[in-house]
């Protein structure tokens, strides 16, 4: 099949968690399908200033089409209309500016799916809330399929979305939570799949000397990923410095970009960006991975440390998370500053259990998310679209 | 070496009854309610506070639809500049309230508004309580008023 994949930005320098989904499925599927990726020349996700040439290039057997941003994005104004949503004031046109000013604002990234959308047997969307799905996909509708990647935060709750969700011929959702958070605002009858993601099984071994050189004591537990209020970083900071108030010698290592400020304490190890041998090394040697996240549509990050047998600790208000780990059996939740205290005693005084939450969640890795098993269910979902659409 | 499966709902399970009393204990030890003495009625405030928290959409309650027709309770989180002067006097206006003064001010502004933004959570939340307290007592007062009701001798079901 000749499919597009319109995603807001692309590359592999991003560590994006839909953008990263989306460029594992599209080199996974381009193994059997002539794949195209439509997007953006932007790399910074908060001003979508333009960094990539534009024009066509070949990634790993894709083909890779960037369009360049007209318009940086304004976050005063965005923040404005931010809190009009949050605040369920806003109006439809309010509404509609939000998707507009949350951006990109790629012009000639809409007018070629207005002209050569109908040239593509499927095109895949990821993400509803970013302006090149949101306007782009009434340009393809009789071929869309969403990847909705909706996380239970205001804007999923807009009425302007009614209309929006009635146009993909098909939804790949991530997780059963995200499915329940859509559906009910979908036709019913919609073709869909919940696909997660996929993933290779980890190496048998890995060099943890790459660890000598940043000074982590034993044990530790691990933060993976942007380091940002909006990840909930600074309730798991405050979590953290109260729970080593009781004197608990363990470090937090926090291993990822920081917007924000990390509070110098000797418990707590920020790392800045690491690269895959010590992303590798750390998810090995770690007693827990921690998920401080609110909202999440899907956690690779968690994936991951079930893939290396990693027991986790997650954030039980993101449903998300909390879903994840109830299904996999891989690990606890806590939705208070004590029930983070007891949760991580628990896995620190009770290592067998806790290495077995971790093997549990590989196990579960291994029957959901290796790579056949979600390329069999997108392959059946798009000639499901197909046969029932076009 | 394949070990006993752990089942997650059983150790949470445990967590949270071992959290609940420990957040007893600490709240008896700094003066809290003495009916927290009684661990059941410590749990039941525990269960109906929670469920108001966690279990509820904080955007679908019946108090701020009343409260809406007189006051205006949400609060403002965002800056909303504009002037009452006419047409070139109040652009003018309003070019130095954004161009100089709130370039000087942004500071305060956004220490303000991550405050206004948690006050205003916050009230949802107490609004979502309220709510919670007020089922709860019309579904006792509806089981009180079917128990009076019932013939003597027979217990309402």
């Amino acid at each position: 099949m000749k499919l597009a994949c319109v995603v807001h930005r692309y590359g592999a320098d991003i560590a994006g968690g839909s953008e990263g989904h989306c460029r594992l499925i599209a080199e996974h599927l381009a193994a059997h399908h002539d794949v195209t990726i439509v997007t953006t020349c932007a790399k910074n996700h908060i001003t979508w200033a333009n960094h990539y040439p534009a024009g066509e290039t070949h990634e790993r057997g894709t083909r890779v089409l960037r369009f360049p941003v007209a318009r940086e994005r304004d976050m005063r104004r965005f923040m404005d209309l931010s809190d009009l949503i949050a605040a369920d004031r806003a109006t439809p046109d309010e509404q509609e500016q939000w998707f507009r000013e949350n951006g990109p604002d790629a012009p000639e990234l809409l007018e070629h799916l207005r002209r050569h959308g109908a040239g593509y047997d499927r095109v895949l969307f990821w993400s509803y809330r970013y302006a090149d799905t949101y306007f782009g996909l009434p340009l393809a509708a009789q071929r869309a399929v969403l990847v909705p990647t909706a996380e239970e935060d205001p804007v999923i709750h807009v009425d302007a979305l009614e209309a929006f969700f009635a146009r993909p011929k098909g939804f790949l959702f991530l997780t059963p939570e995200e499915q329940a958070l859509v559906a009910a605002r979908m036709p019913g009858g919609t073709p869909s799949a919940i696909i997660g993601s996929g993933l290779d099984p980890a190496p048998a071994a890995s060099d943890l000397s790459s660890l000598d050189a940043l000074g982590l004591s034993d044990p530790f537990v691990l933060y993976l990923g942007r380091i940002d209020p909006n990840k909930g970083c600074q309730t798991l900071i405050r979590h953290f410095l109260r729970y080593v108030e009781g004197g608990r010698p363990v470090q937090l290592v926090m291993a990822g970009p920081a917007s924000m400020p990390i509070p110098d304490h000797p418990r707590i190890r920020p790392l800045g960006f690491v690269d895959e041998a010590v992303r590798e090394a750390l998810l090995r040697k770690a007693r827990a991975l921690i998920m401080p996240s609110p909202y999440e549509s899907l956690s690779m990050v968690l994936l991951e440390a079930w893939n290396h047998g990693l027991p986790a600790l997650v954030n039980a208000r993101c449903k998300v998370l909390r879903g994840q780990v109830e299904r996999a059996d891989g690990g606890l939740y806590y939705s208070s500053a004590i029930e983070f205290i007891a949760g991580l005693d628990y896995l620190l005084d009770h290592p067998d259990a806790a290495r077995q939450l971790g093997r549990q969640g590989l196990a579960y890795v291994d029957r959901q998310y290796r790579w056949p098993i979600v390329l069999e269910k997108i392959d059946a979902l798009l000639a499901q679209v197909g046969h029932e659409s076009l | 070496m394949t070990e006993a499966k752990v089942r997650v709902d059983e150790v949470m399970g445990e967590i949270e009854r071992d959290v609940r009393a420990r957040l007893r204990r600490h709240l008896l030890k700094k003066g809290g309610a003495a009916d927290y003495e009684d661990q059941e009625i410590f749990d039941a405030v525990h269960a109906l506070l929670s469920r108001a928290v966690d279990g509820r959409d904080l955007d679908a309650t019946l108090l701020p639809e009343l409260v809406d027709g007189d006051v205006d309770w949400r609060l403002q989180t965002h800056l909303n500049l504009s002037t009452h002067r006419p047409a070139a006097t109040g652009r003018f206006i309003l070019f130095a309230k954004k161009k100089l003064l709130l370039p000087l001010t942004r500071w305060l502004f956004e220490y303000s508004q991550e405050n206004f933004r948690r006050q205003d959570r916050l009230n949802r939340i107490l609004f979502v309580c309220i709510e919670e307290l007020a089922l709860e007592n019309a579904r006792l007062r509806r089981s009180l008023e079917t128990t009076a009701s019932a013939p003597a001798g027979k217990p309402a079901r």
